[in-house]
């Protein structure tokens, strides 16, 4: 691994602007030495463009509510050959949180703990390399 | 481990017990004027609920909306006393019609926050059946760029009913805390542009609609965002001075004459009792203060502030959600123990989703189990004269001039919000919220403590409706061939002439919702005019 910092791409995927959990969450990143990249309300051809231009090893995505533009989002990124590991946070419904994290989602609704998003996000930059 | 400090949220230390000593000689005139005199310390009318009961308001609506309509009557129907129309944000916060092309890229998204509201047609079809003449109504435009054609709209509709629009009662909000600190949208005009379209609210209401708050300032969103007690406070005070001082820049009106019009105020109760408790009993009186001192009103209908309370949302877990009746219920008791003249619960499933059915008739049903079961109304303000209770409202009130003196330090509101002061306060406060939570230091049951759940009850989450983006592009394109094109576009015009001018554009407005404009027509007109809000923070 290098010693290059890890990077991630925070960014919201809907136009709701709540932004509370995001924004911990972004300080909570760059307190643990994570390059943080933050985008604020992006569509996913936004978000997928600066995940590719950045060469980010995570997208971290609050999202609106449904899971639709995630999904979205992930079969674009892939499609582009991106395989940085997509995040997950926000207001969500138990059921759309099983969807998400049987296609390998880590999701986080609110009251997650800080230390388990730092935990997961340096887990899943080193099984990358 | 480190010795327990025991204080309030805000920080204001705590004595183990409380004794006359403890409440500052300057606050006693205030514990001694009863309920209903200035400076309403003690509440805003002299028998309080016994003649005034608080009014149930639940935030409601999503998907289409019919959807809105069924969902409002059901809340009016298990016994709210007024409703709150939810409009979907992407459209309505950012003014786009559905067909934009940042509504397109998250179309799935499109009405899970509140119903998709494109023009007047659509206000129609939500108000339909709902006896707007008798209830009390939140129109919609709690951001302040949607205010001004939210609020045309819904006139619109009474007027072709017939109700006079000078006994219709309600309010659009049209709030800055939300606007420009808590919910910063993506494309909205400048904070002095929605000055502008407040203040020009604000006149035509007093003028026009005298029931309606034109302005309803939200501490509850500054609170929310991570401002404490006594910082709400100020931020409230000093948002309303500058309404209050724009309207006698304009010296048009006297500051008597829309005092009572801005003196209709949002806050919130959290998970701090007394403290929230001392809260709304300070906010009075420094109403009262602002009105007299800074103003020279005295005026008893301007200098008594009635106040809505939201219980707080970002005090609902996740996790046993159904713990959060008992947290509805506490922040509920303190909003009335503090005197609230209208109430707000969140719902159970406030940090899953969107109210369900269900979860919005619990919010009800605990506020009527308040107002009925627990003898709680025959009194007003039962909590006066507590030691404990009138040290921490003296306390909360001298701490929070001090910050509203902070804020006229540093321009004053609007020029916190253009320079970002008031954000990296909220942003602070958020912070030390999550580190007490992360290192344990304030317990959040089911969250970070007592984790253990044998709940046999599955909160799944209500969904919504997923046909709200469809149907909204075809109400769209029926709308735009079936309306006399020339006359939107020369209302609009006339519109954007008013935006360019200092005329009120509350006029020009309502030709426009009258000539079937789009949501998206407006928010043209004002990218056009005003541009975009240079945010002075970075997400």
């Amino acid at each position: 691994m290098s010693d290059e910092p890890a990077r991630i791409l925070m960014a919201k995927t809907s136009l709701d602007g709540h932004w509370r959990g995001i924004t911990i969450v972004e300080r909570a990143l760059r307190e643990a030495h994570f390059e943080v990249i933050t985008l604020g309300m992006a569509t996913p051809d936004e978000i997928v463009r600066a995940a590719v231009d950045e060469q980010v090893d995570i997208v971290g995505l609050n999202l609106g509510g449904r899971s639709a533009v995630v999904e979205r989002i992930v079969a674009q990124l892939r499609s582009q050959g991106c395989d940085a590991a997509v995040m997950v946070g926000g207001v969500i419904t138990p059921k759309t949180k099983k969807a998400l994290e049987s296609a390998g989602i880590a999701v986080f609704p609110p009251g997650s703990s800080l230390e388990d998003i730092v935990a997961t996000a340096r887990r899943l930059c080193e099984q990358e390399i | 481990m480190a010795t327990q400090r025991y204080t309030t949220s805000s920080g204001i230390p705590l004595s183990s017990h409380y004794g006359p000593g403890d409440v500052p000689e300057g606050h006693w005139p205030k514990v001694k004027a009863p309920p209903g005199k200035s400076p309403y310390t003690r509440g805003a009318y002299p028998e309080m609920y016994r003649s005034r009961p608080w009014r149930i308001f639940q935030l409601s609506g999503y998907g289409n909306p019919e959807d809105e309509r069924e969902r409002i009557r059901f809340l009016l129907e298990h016994g709210e006393t007024g409703f709150l129309m939810e409009h979907d944000r992407m459209t309505a916060d950012h003014l786009y019609d559905v067909d934009h092309p940042e509504v397109v890229a998250r179309r799935e998204d499109v009405g899970l926050t509140g119903a998709v509201i494109l023009s007047v047609d659509d206000f129609e079809t939500v108000l339909d059946g709902i006896d707007i003449a008798a209830t009390y109504a939140h129109a919609g435009g709690a951001v302040v760029q949607h205010a001004p054609f939210a609020n045309a709209c819904y006139w619109t509709v009474a007027r072709r009913r017939g109700i006079d629009l000078r006994r219709l009662a309600g309010t659009g909000q049209s709030d800055f805390n939300l606007t420009y600190l808590g919910c910063i949208n993506k494309v909205q005009v400048p904070p002095r542009d929605g000055l502008r379209f407040n203040l020009d609210l604000i006149e035509h209401c007093t003028l026009n609609v005298p029931r309606w708050v034109p302005v309803s300032i939200a501490a509850y969103n500054a609170a929310d965002t991570g401002l404490n007690a006594f910082e709400e406070l100020g931020a409230l005070m000093a948002n309303a001075a500058e309404y209050l001082d724009g309207i006698k820049q304009r010296s048009r009106l006297a500051v008597a004459d829309v005092a009572h019009g801005v003196g209709g105020v949002n806050l919130r109760t959290s998970m701090d009792f007394f403290e929230d408790i001392a809260k709304l009993r300070a906010a009075r009186s420094m109403w009262d203060r602002l009105l007299r001192e800074r103003y020279g009103v005295t005026d008893e209908r301007a200098c008594r502030l009635r106040i809505h309370v939201v219980t707080a949302g970002s005090a609902m877990t996740y996790t046993q959600p159904l713990n959060n009746i008992a947290r509805g219920t506490l922040m509920g008791l303190a909003a009335v123990l503090g005197g609230a003249q209208s109430l707000g619960v969140s719902g159970y499933d406030e940090a899953i989703t969107i109210p369900s059915e269900h979860a919005h008739q619990m919010s009800v049903r605990i506020q009527q189990i308040l107002a009925h079961e627990a003898n709680l109304t025959a009194v007003a303000d039962p909590l006066g004269g507590s030691w404990l209770v009138e040290s921490l409202t003296a306390q909360i009130e001298e701490r929070a001039w001090e910050f509203f003196e902070m804020i006229q330090g540093e321009g004053g509101y609007i020029a916190t919000l253009e320079s970002g002061w008031l954000h990296q306060r909220a942003a602070a406060g958020a912070a030390l919220a999550m580190d007490q939570v992360e290192k344990g230091d304030r317990v959040l049951v089911g969250v970070n403590a007592y984790q253990d759940d044998v709940s046999p009850f599955e909160v799944e989450g209500f969904e919504g409706t997923t046909d709200a983006w469809d149907r909204a592009m075809a109400r769209l394109a029926t709308l735009r061939r079936e309306r006399h094109s020339s006359a939107a576009a020369e209302a609009l015009r006339a519109l954007e002439e008013a935006c360019r001018s200092d005329v009120n554009i509350m006029g020009p407005m309502l030709d426009a919702v009258k000539a079937r404009v789009t949501i998206g027509e407006i928010g043209e007109v004002y990218r056009t005019v005003f541009g975009n809000w240079d945010v002075p923070i970075v997400f």
